[in-house]
């Protein structure tokens, strides 16, 4: 179904499409009133890649995460994701094409179980509606238990003691964990894309060693999956990317390894500040 | 099967079987006898007394976690029983109140204010949609229904069927127009839509303005009227009766239904909207289909209570719907427990009973009121039964096997 997808979106595209790349942006901006916050930005992620976007504080990184999940929609410019137009679809929409997004400061559902968390990260999957819920045959239990096998899958991925806390609440998890089962409900919904904005802030450095294991772990099972990761933490971004891109007052400024970045004068004067 | 072992399992387990029987028995009595006394109680006499008992009981064992665990297995265990043993408990209240019709009424109007409160718990406590105009619902329900028996000689039934529906769209409406409106603003806008509906009916005259409608026809069942005085095994019940055993089965089915929810993909796609919108849509959750859903339903259960209520009282007016009644309900919710349909299930029973035990308190009444609502949430914040973290156990899958 999605192989045919592809070949029919292949066919629509507009010629310049390359089946390689999963996500394009083209010359994206947005303005908030006055403030220009991005511009022209053209950034593109190729199949299998972890991608790392770095920048200074206010350099526009969350923002254009915002843009491409449709909480933001953007004042000019395309996005392409897997060939289709994304541009002015609701995050939810957004969403079922397959991108997933952790947050910056961390929003699960705070007053539910860790396990209810990843189950409703499934949620693309479902088909529920109200009547049956009523009256029907209730959220049938095979499926309900294959989910909870899922979830607890993924949970495993980071650690056999947040399979023990899944019916916690989230809110009285550690910091660390609360990063770990953002993750895990965003990889629930089976996403092609991952976008994971800042996952080491509040960790201590072991944890974050452990995190990038993790991602490291993640992109072995699931080899097709495609990451965005946003970081301050240069030893994840060393670690566990194959290409960084630099932002800097909302333009791009670096598309290319970490090495050849940490090298560039324009990075180094973005985050050190240039001669006067 | 012959082997000894397993024969002393099992008879072992029949005596664990029976313990729980016994203690669900016990329990439920008790419960059943402290509501009994309660709504029987006369000013301050010796039966407050037998009310106020079983509570420093219950506070005493709270320091005995064993006894407290042992009883809570039991009621989890032998769910179905409990449940049956406490519907027969409440199908034997009639009996025991032939002579006196007042308390069956008190009865009668805790059921009615629990069906609406569950619909206003999958608002606030689901959903958390602070809606304040919950009493607008339960009157569309009842103008509804009194309209078309009045004017168009409906039966009760076709009535509560088109309350149903007039109700759940009348939601649709409300809940289409403060999509947009979240948290205090979403209250804000429900006050101003509660303040215009009892304007309205105040003022229109299909309504009968501020005389309201008189003179609503009974329920029948083809000759039966509700107005008869019901006769069972040769024991004369009053007519409430009647309407008691409608609201109870009708009651019973909207828990049945209340339960569905909070335990199917609704309620918690519902639970996900009330704790992060955002987060929620970036995990591919409609929120305003959900938040449309929880309006609509809402306002079914809140429809369908009011639908009795007018052909029950036979006679409503504006007054029945006003500001405080909406604000009667929120605290129903929140003092029986947010999203917990026990908690909801009680909240409704406690603040139907209390007023009409303290009216010797006169003028002071609300007054009572205010203080027993603020005590609650000094020592129970969370409500009488806080909100539950809901367990999948029932499927007994292995941890361990991945």
């Amino acid at each position: 179904m999605s192989a045919y997808r592809k070949r029919l979106d292949l066919w629509k595209g507009d010629g310049k499409l390359h089946q390689m790349e999963i996500l394009k942006i083209e010359k994206v901006g947005i303005n908030f009133g006055g403030l220009v916050a991005l511009k022209g930005i053209n950034f593109f992620v190729k199949e299998g890649e972890i991608v790392g976007l770095i920048g200074p504080n206010g350099s526009g990184k969350t923002t254009f995460f915002n843009l491409i999940t449709g909480i933001y929609q953007p004042t000019s410019g395309n996005m392409f994701f897997n060939g289709e137009k994304i541009t002015g679809l609701s995050p939810c929409e957004i969403n079922e094409r397959g991108i997933a997004r952790t947050f910056q400061n961390t929003r699960l559902f705070w007053s539910l179980s860790t396990l209810d968390n990843v189950l409703l990260g499934m949620h693309r999957w479902e088909s529920y509606s109200w009547f049956v819920s009523m009256f029907g045959r209730n959220y049938t239990e095979k499926k309900l238990r294959e989910n909870i096998e899922e979830s607890i899958t993924l949970l495993n991925y980071f650690s056999k003691e947040l399979v023990d806390k899944m019916y916690q609440k989230v809110k009285d998890l550690s910091q660390a964990d609360k990063k770990r089962v953002e993750i895990c409900r965003a990889l629930a919904s089976r996403p092609k894309l991952l976008l994971l904005d800042e996952p080491s802030a509040g960790m201590n450095p072991e944890e974050t060693t452990e995190l990038m294991d993790d991602i490291r772990k993640i992109k072995i099972k699931k080899p097709d999956l495609n990451i965005i990761l946003i970081e301050h933490d240069m030893r994840v971004i060393k670690g566990s990317t194959q290409r960084v891109i630099v932002f800097n007052h909302g333009i791009k400024i670096f598309d290319g390894t970490f090495e050849k970045a940490s090298n560039n004068k324009e990075v180094i004067e973005a985050y050190l500040g240039g001669e006067i | 099967m012959d082997n000894p072992d397993t024969r002393s399992n099992y008879s072992q387990r029949l005596y664990k079987k029976i313990g729980y029987f016994l203690i669900i028995i016990v329990t439920e009595v008790i419960i059943f006898y402290m509501f009994i006394n309660f709504l029987s109680l006369k000013g301050i006499d010796y039966k407050l007394f037998l009310f106020v008992l079983p509570i420093i009981a219950f506070f005493v064992l709270q320091r005995y976690q064993k006894i407290i665990n042992f009883v809570k297995e039991s009621h989890s265990q032998c769910n179905s029983f409990s449940i049956i043993f406490m519907i027969l408990l409440l199908i034997f209240i009639p009996f025991l109140f032939k002579d006196n019709p007042y308390l069956l009424h008190i009865c009668i109007m805790c059921g009615l204010y629990l069906i609406t409160a569950l619909g206003l718990n999958i608002q606030l406590g689901s959903t958390g949609m602070v809606n304040f105009a919950f009493a607008a619902f339960f009157g569309v329900g009842a103008y509804t229904s009194a309209l078309l028996a009045v004017n168009f000689h409906f039966s009760f039934w076709l009535g509560i069927l088109a309350a149903i529906i007039i109700s759940a769209l009348f939601g649709l409406l409300i809940g289409s127009l403060t999509l947009k409106s979240t948290g205090f603003y979403y209250a804000l806008v429900t006050m101003a839509f509660q303040i215009i509906f009892h304007l309205l009916v105040n003022n229109l005259r299909f309504t009968g303005g501020s005389g309201g409608i008189s003179n609503i026809p009974f329920p029948t069942i083809g000759k039966y009227s509700f107005s008869s005085s019901l006769n069972i095994f040769g024991i004369n019940l009053p007519y409430q009766a009647n309407y008691y055993y409608l609201v109870l089965a009708i009651a019973l089915f909207s828990l049945y239904l209340a339960k569905r929810l909070y335990n199917s993909r609704t309620g918690l796609v519902w639970n996900a909207i009330r704790e992060d919108e955002i987060a929620a849509k970036c995990q591919g959750i409609s929120v305003n289909k959900g938040k449309l859903e929880a309006s609509a339903i809402g306002a079914i259960f809140g429809g369908m209570a009011g639908a009795i209520y007018a052909h029950y009282i036979s006679f409503i007016s504006p007054e029945s719907f006003t500001f405080h009644f909406s604000v009667v309900l929120i605290c129903i919710v929140i003092l029986g427990g947010l999203d917990n349909i026990l908690g909801v299930a009680i909240g409704a029973v406690l603040l139907t009973v209390i007023p009409e035990k303290i009216r010797f308190f006169a003028e002071a009444r609300m007054l009572f009121y205010g203080i027993i609502i603020i005590a609650v949430l000094i020592f129970k914040p969370q409500g009488l039964v806080p909100e539950r973290i809901r367990k999948y156990n029932f499927l007994n899958f292995k941890k361990d096997s991945i």
